[in-house]
């Protein structure tokens, strides 16, 4: 075996790393801590921004899956003070664990409408994404609605991504909303029956499938729209569909959110709340939003140029916990319908 | 052999190792108690049926494809005389430096309807829709399968060439004068002597392939740790995503375990082995196949992806980016370096320990201490956290207690979490990697130096360690390569500000960019590359004969 | 039936050479039906090579091999195999057997599949009575489901005889088959198997670095040096006729004994004078007599008398032949040796000095620049 010494040494070297690791959390000085479910270059200029402004260093943990079990495993001793999610699901997790205090500063619940923040205040919407139905420019220019997903005349013809995806997950929600439990499996399996091919890929490629013409038809979030086509090759993609809002003639699209929540034993509350306060204000939001394509929430600002030439839409004024509260429903209903496979 | 006292405390570390490794599978086993039946019930009534169907094929085909890929190309190699075989010695290893997710990613992306190969040759060939021609469908169990053999055979191709290459090759020329032909020879003797060796291989694919989600996401197809997320991130149910998560493991345990009954007691080395090859020599045009077979599989294994990648970078990156990059290579290296010498250090402990105690559970702790690599990487995260947080509140507590500062997290929330969780992960690669080389070495060895009068650990510092150099350096370096790649676990357990280069990478592809991570992609493939080109640079030649 | 009568295997002029050097360099040999020949010498010499080359793992640059093959199948006729460079024969096409030194025991495979891997394409009735008949032949009985590391060296090797022979191969080849056997086994097993395969007819090369092993296993001898055969032939006759230093050195067939020629008949040694009948060519370069130790004697004139004494006891040990004692001159100039072998069945002491004469007999001298060239 390796001598003792050796062995000693690769020991006490691990907790030379701890104790490294260790001043490096401990030295808090003027810190706010990130739990982000969204890509840290997204929002990095933001944050950039907020540093300068207020000389607060802001560190930040990503990942897409497990934050709020991380969170509520490190329980008051949790290092985080703020999160920020990219679903309206994951907020209400975040909630329904009690993961989150209530933030009541005015300047908050005046910049936001209440639809787009908790009843407590203890979470709040940064910006909304819409879930848009893409055509083929070759379907020319068409009034849809999400049921017509579902319609005949669509057989063969629409591409989607995987039914277990939050963004599907939360649309079946507003459905099952709409149309109770059983219409909606019936709308399903409906849709399903309509694919062109079995549920896979992301947003942008079944734009790049409209474009090859393998489909008509697709689901897909705003914001992706706009950065396909600030992206040279895929630009093509995007200039063969259109976007659509559906369901302007009667309850609007259906809008899911970005937000953020204050930690229940955030460390740093003071701080947390700067940057809560600065991630709302007018030129947060401006920015947000131009560089996500994404729909701001505080009222007055309006989006990106690109994002405004897409018109103006009638959004669904469904309560977003009652999406929430419907999601596992609602994956019931998709793993019901065998919708992936 | 070893003596009473030194036994003792060698089985009371190698326990320490191994239950310490067992931590987590036990509290993801536990945790799994409190599953709910109703959820159960509701997956077993639509999709359950359909996720063990598709991850027990998915499972076959990807260790069928490995062996096959792996186990030709090393008889290849090792048995005959197709040109270039000391490039495509080497290079037949490649592919492991390339992370599963981003050849899913590359490959889905280039061979779907909308990609370019069809595109070209809906061009080509002027069809219009896809009803006009047959193109095979890549996101299917089929595709992913020869795709993830496609990265994970060489695993197969280095222990059954290692095997191969250590062979009596008496036992060969022995087979041919009683009248078989040298390739007979090499299925009736060869092929079933590597056996355990080539099982030792097919087991870590298994575990890979049956543990990955990323990569079968990117198919489409949907298997047992489809069920797990979904329940966990979807239902909100750890516990039931604990229990099929240990449905899972036991599973592939099961199939690894039965494998090993199925060749008890086989073990065997010549004491004097002639290593003198006898090349078979190849006519034209198996020279064609035999090369083209290998190529085909670097280069689709290896540098098509990397190509892609490298154009990617050609487009999209800048000197800025790579200098960006640079901090989060070094971390990328620090934890991969941490992770495989441990591993590898353990992996030492108990596999010697299994070879030189007189227990009769010697390979015990040897055993358990791998299981960790079949549970999916963001369930064993998850049970990392479950594991450390309590000591850390237990150590905050007490700080408290005695009115000292609190640390905060200081096991659950810094690098040696993820340090830990590799350790779990790639216990197994390790272990199965030294313990096929100790298998080489004649047992007679153990007993020679104690005639002599020689301790325990002079010898194994002089004749065992010396022998297993090799083997030693093959598992530091796949732990390192596959700590390289790893990404759930990093993912979930670092602090803040921590980035490596997978987390980089993943940050871009669920963007849907990995153009921007292409040069973040090559660095991982580079660092990993460099430990494999080393490796065959102190890889010295074997005598061969042309016959 | 015609029978071929004569060589079952006959090399010519054959010339290995493996990465440029040569191991092999025309040699000839020739091996009769049934007969069994030991192959000898030191360790790289190429003995292990040319029966690599027999059995078809190496190939010649130069020269033939001609294997006899009897009556195999629808050849009823003896049928010859005619081996060149240009016309290779691959060994599985031979119809040779071979005897590993470790045996090459298949590991995975039981005893009884080990014997009948070379058979396993005759029907299972033929199978089974080889198979029966060797097991019994071999003394391997009730062994049949045993894997080979449950078996002893000597069972073992009792597979390998019996795995080589089922394919009932008229040719055997044997690389040091006994070198792992116990010494107290060897003699009985060398015995037992010479029996067998004179019983069976089969013609077998050996190669060992034992002499005695020859002397016991084999019809006949092949003394190996440096890829040539220096001398074959009969054991007894290599014996009485070395041609060769090496030969003669390497079979340790004496002591050898520096002398001088003083005259046509007359040579001088530091045991006295010796008397040559037949007059030879007159050399004065120094030359080196085999000195076997039946041929030496105590000179029957006592101390007193006007012999000298001319040699010192330096070493003594037991033997079944009496006492063994290797002696030293007590000269010190070029006729000096150092390393005489003598035989007597009476007691001397260490360091005490006799008085040795030699016999009457056929001398066989060798000139020390054979040495040179040779070695």
């Amino acid at each position: 075996m390796l001598k003792k010494s050796k062995a000693s040494k690769l020991v006490s070297k691990l907790i030379c790393g701890v104790a490294v690791t260790l001043s490096f959390i401990a030295s808090a000085a003027q810190e706010v801590n990130v739990y982000s479910y969204r890509q840290p270059f997204l929002v990095q200029p933001l944050f950039d921004q907020f540093t300068e402004q207020s000389g607060i260093k802001v560190n930040v943990v990503f990942a897409k899956k497990g934050m709020a079990e991380r969170l509520a495993r490190e329980g008051e001793y949790s290092p985080a003070d703020i999160l920020l999610t990219t679903d309206i699901s994951r907020l209400i997790e975040l909630y329904d664990r009690g993961l989150l205090q209530a933030n009541h500063d005015k300047v908050l619940t005046d910049a936001i409408p209440a639809q787009y923040r908790a009843q407590d205040n203890s979470w709040f919407a940064l910006t909304t994404r819409v879930r848009n139905i893409y055509s083929s420019k070759r379907l020319g220019v068409v009034e849809i609605n999400y049921e017509d997903l579902a319609d005949v005349k669509y057989q063969g013809r629409i591409c989607t991504r995987s039914g277990k995806h939050a963004y599907t997950v939360a649309l079946v929600a507003s459905m099952i909303a709409e149309h109770g439990e059983a219409d909606t499996l019936i709308w399903l399996e409906k849709f399903k029956a309509n694919l062109a091919r079995k549920p896979q890929g992301n947003d942008r490629g079944q734009v790049q499938a409209i474009h090859q013409g393998l489909c008509d038809i697709s689901l897909g979030n705003s914001y992706y729209f706009g950065k396909m086509l600030k992206n040279e090759q895929q630009k093509i993609w995007a200039d063969g569909v259109n976007i659509n809002f559906p369901n302007q003639a009667n309850r609007g699209a259906h809008v899911n959110i970005s937000g953020m929540g204050l930690a229940k034993y955030s460390p740093n509350v003071d701080n947390a709340k700067k940057l809560m306060i600065f991630l709302v204000s007018e030129y947060a939001q401006q920015l947000y939003a131009e560089t996500n394509m994404e729909y701001p929430v505080r009222v007055g600002v309006v989006p990106s140029k690109l994002v405004a030439s897409w018109g103006e839409f009638k959004a669904d004024s469904l309560p977003l916990e009652i999406i929430a509260k419907n999601r596992t429903l609602a994956l019931k209903l998709i793993d019901k319908a065998r919708f992936d496979l | 052999m070893i003596e009473k006292q030194k036994n003792r405390r060698w089985r009371g570390a190698s326990y320490f190792i191994a239950l310490t490794l067992m931590i987590p599978v036990l509290v993801m086993l536990y945790a799994g108690i409190n599953a709910s039946n109703e959820l159960f019930i509701h997956l077993w009534q639509t999709v359950l049926p359909d996720y063990i169907a598709n991850t027990l094929i998915l499972g076959v085909f990807v260790v069928l494809l490995s062996v096959i890929f792996g186990v030709i190309s090393a008889a290849v190699i090792v048995h005959t005389n197709v040109v270039g075989k000391n490039a495509l010695r080497w290079l037949l290893m490649l592919p492991l430096a390339m992370p599963a997710y981003l050849v899913a990613y590359l490959y889905t992306d280039m061979f779907d309807y909308a990609g370019p190969v069809q595109r070209a040759l809906r061009a080509w060939f002027s069809w219009q829709s896809p009803s006009d021609y047959w193109f095979f469908d890549i996101r299917t169990l089929g595709g992913a399968s020869v795709v993830i053999a496609l990265v994970l055979f060489p695993y197969v191709y280095m222990l059954a060439r290692t095997a191969f290459e250590q062979q009596d090759q008496n036992l060969l020329r022995a087979s041919r004068l009683l009248g078989l032909s040298a390739k007979q020879s090499f299925y009736k003797v060869a092929l079933p002597l590597a056996r355990p060796a080539i099982a030792i291989a097919a087991s870590l694919v298994l575990m890979e392939t049956l543990a990955d989600f990323a990569t079968v996401q990117y198919f489409a197809v949907n298997t047992l740790t489809t069920a797990i997320y979904d329940t966990w991130l979807g239902y909100n149910d750890l516990a039931s995503a604990n229990a099929l998560a240990s449905i899972l493991m036991l599973f592939i345990l099961f199939a690894v375990v039965s494998e090993q009954r199925a060749r008890a007691g086989q073990t065997y080395q010549s004491e004097r082995p002639n290593k003198n090859h006898q090349l078979i020599k190849l006519t034209m045009i198996q020279q064609l196949f035999a090369s083209g077979f290998c190529w085909l599989l670097v280069i689709a294994g290896f540098i098509l992806p990397f190509i892609l990648l490298l154009f990617m970078a050609w487009q999209y990156s800048n000197i800025a980016q790579l200098q960006a990059l640079l901090p989060t290579g070094i971390n990328s290296i620090k934890i991969a370096v941490w992770a495989a010498s441990l591993t590898t250090f353990f992996a030492l402990l108990l596999v010697l320990f299994q070879r030189l105690s007189h227990d009769r559970w010697r390979a015990l702790p040897m055993n358990i201490s791998g299981f960790g690599y079949a549970i999916p990487g963001t369930v064993l995260a998850m049970a990392m956290l479950a594991t450390f947080a309590p000591i850390d509140h237990a150590i905050n507590d007490v700080a408290k207690y005695f009115s000292l500062p609190t640390p905060g997290l200081v096991l659950s929330g810094s690098i040696f979490a993820i340090i830990f969780a590799y350790v779990v992960r790639f216990a197994a690669i390790a272990n199965g990697t030294i313990d096929s080389g100790i298998k080489q070495i004649p047992k007679s060895i153990d007993y020679a130096p104690a005639s002599l009068g020689v301790g325990l650990f002079t010898m194994l510092r002089k004749i065992h360690l010396p022998l297993l150099k090799s083997s030693i350096f093959v598992a530091w370096l796949l732990v390192f390569v596959e700590a390289m790649k790893e990404l759930p676990a990093v993912l979930l357990l670092r602090p803040f500000n921590f980035e490596t280069l997978s987390t980089q990478v993943y940050q871009l592809i669920s963007d849907e960019m990995l153009e921007q991570g292409a040069l973040g992609a090559i660095l991982i493939v580079l660092l990993g590359l460099l430990p494999i080109i080393w490796l065959n640079r102190a890889k010295t030649g074997n005598g061969e004969e042309e016959v | 039936m015609k029978k071929r009568n004569s060589n079952q295997l006959e090399i010519k002029k054959l010339c290995v050479s493996l990465q440029g050097n040569d191991i092999l360099s025309e040699v000839n040999l020739s091996l009769a039906s049934g007969d069994i020949l030991g192959l000898v010498g030191p360790s790289g010499c190429g003995k292990s090579t040319l029966l690599n080359t027999i059995a078809g793992f190496i190939n010649q640059s130069h020269g033939e091999l001609i294997v006899g093959v009897l009556g195999v199948g629808e050849h009823d006729d003896g049928e010859l195999l005619i081996i060149t460079p240009e016309h290779n024969v691959a060994p599985e096409h031979r119809n040779i057997g071979m005897i590993f030194q470790d045996y090459a025991l298949f590991p995975h495979l039981t005893v009884e599949q080990n014997i009948i891997f070379g058979i396993n394409k005759l029907s299972k009735r033929v199978q089974q009575s080889r198979l029966k008949n060797l097991m019994h032949l071999l003394k391997l009985t009730n062994l049949e489901a045993r894997f080979p590391h449950q078996l002893s060296g000597g069972q073992q090797q009792r597979v390998a005889i019996a795995r080589a022979l089922a394919p009932q191969p008229k040719l055997l080849l044997l690389d040091e088959p006994f070198s792992n056997i116990d010494a107290r086994l060897r003699n009985e097993l060398m015995l037992e198997m010479r029996q067998l395969l004179k019983n069976l007819n089969i013609s077998a090369i050996f190669v060992t670095h034992n002499k005695d092993e020859v002397f016991t296993f084999a019809d006949k001898i092949a003394v190996m040096h440096q890829g040539h055969i220096l001398q074959s032939g009969c054991p007894a006759a290599v014996c009485q006729q070395p041609n060769n230093w090496q030969v003669a050195d390497f079979l340790q067939l004496g002591s050898w004994l520096p002398v001088k020629q003083i005259s046509s008949t007359q040579f001088q040694s530091a045991l006295g004078k010796i008397n040559i009948s037949k007059e030879g060519k007159r050399d004065t370069a120094l030359q080196q007599l085999l000195l076997k130790p039946q041929y030496i004697e105590l000179s029957q004139l006592s101390g007193s008398a006007q012999g000298k004494v001319n040699v010192r006891v330096d070493n003594i040990s037991v033997t079944e032949q009496g006492y063994h004692y290797l002696l030293s001159s007590l000269v010190v100039d070029e006729l000096a040796f150092d390393q005489l072998s003598f035989y007597s069945n009476e007691l001397f002491s260490l360091g005490q000095t006799l008085m040795l004469v030699i016999k009457e007999h056929k001398f066989v001298m060798f000139i020390p620049t054979t040495i040179q060239a040779a070695g």
